[in-house]
């Protein structure tokens, strides 16, 4: 007797479908909106730019909780997104410079450049309420920091 | 008196012989004592045994208790059936299951050779892999890790004085 449903063709079928929205999904997912801020750490409670704000309780919290520093200025703050075209190049400061790169499946790759020179690259996978931070020392006994944070939306 | 004989004397107590028979035997308990004293004791026997065999009734019908006993296979059987088809399903699953397995496999195996031909990064490293590269010779870094922050820092030395 024939069959009325060629369960067979249909398991193919729904096989392809599924490797279809897979792709899709990827694909549309590949997109990243990030935040990028560079942070000054310090233990003067005032700076002497009056154009330094306070970073926001939340990053404040989470930096000191690893650093000595009592108090962290946002010196820039810049929100881009970066696609899977290729990477994207933000500027943070006269003298420092980021490179991101998605990767695909949340994961960035996050270069610094300081006086167009690359420091550091560091690849990371990337998620919501995560902090990927570079971090170095300053004159005066104090530090730069260069937070990069998932966009939530 | 010899076996055959004995078993003569008790098929004549069961009335088992026929009537020839029968008067032979009487006529052999007439003149031998022997052939009596064994049918006296086979006799007190029957007796005894029929005085005192215990009797022992069910307490149900015999029809109800043969009745419990045929449910009682049935059940059994039904059970039995239950479990064979139980252990039959995993064997139709296994069939379905076993090449799918193999497919999957495959499917991964290639796509990490396609990407190792590449040149790209392979997909384990995309999930909680990193690297980390410091190519100026005057610096250095390491990175540090904060489950409970959810932060992940690369501290940059510059080997300054």
């Amino acid at each position: 007797m024939k069959k009325l449903i060629p369960f067979r063709q249909l398991a193919l079928a729904a096989a392809a479908v599924f490797l279809a929205h897979a792709c899709t999904v990827r694909s549309a997912s590949a997109d990243l909106h990030l935040q990028a801020q560079l942070v000054w750490g310090t233990n003067i409670d005032k700076p002497d730019d009056p154009k330094l704000k306070e970073v926001d309780s939340q990053v404040k919290d989470k930096l000191r909780g690893v650093f000595k520093w009592k108090n962290y200025f946002e010196v820039n703050r810049q929100n881009f997104t970066v696609t899977a075209a290729g990477p994207k190049k933000v500027k943070m400061s006269d003298q420092c410079e980021i490179e991101v790169q998605s990767l695909g499946n949340a994961s960035v790759e996050l270069k610094l450049y300081g006086q167009g020179k690359m420091v550091v690259r560091k690849t990371q996978k990337i998620k919501a309420g995560e902090l990927l931070v570079l971090a170095g020392d300053d004159k005066n006994d104090t530090a730069w920091f260069v937070v990069l944070s998932l966009i939530e939306r | 008196m010899n076996h055959e004989t004995e078993l003569k004397l008790q098929a004549y107590l069961d009335g088992e012989l026929s009537e020839s028979e029968a008067t032979a035997i009487r006529e052999m308990l007439a003149r031998d004592p022997q052939a009596r004293s064994v049918t006296d004791a086979l006799e007190a026997t029957r007796t005894i045994l029929l005085a005192n065999e215990p009797e022992l009734k069910v307490p149900e019908t015999r029809e109800f208790y043969w009745s419990k006993i045929r449910r009682q296979i049935e059940l059994g059987e039904e059970q039995g059936a239950v479990a064979n088809a139980g252990q039959a399903a995993p064997a139709w699953w296994l069939r379905f299951l076993a090449p799918a397995g193999l497919l999957a496999v495959l499917i991964v195996l290639i796509a990490l050779s396609l990407r190792a031909r590449e040149g790209a990064s392979p997909i384990w490293a995309m999930d909680d892999g990193h690297e980390i590269e410091t190519p100026l010779e005057e610096t250095s870094s390491f990175s540090f890790r904060s489950e409970a922050a959810a932060m992940t820092v690369v501290w940059v030395d510059s080997h300054r004085e």
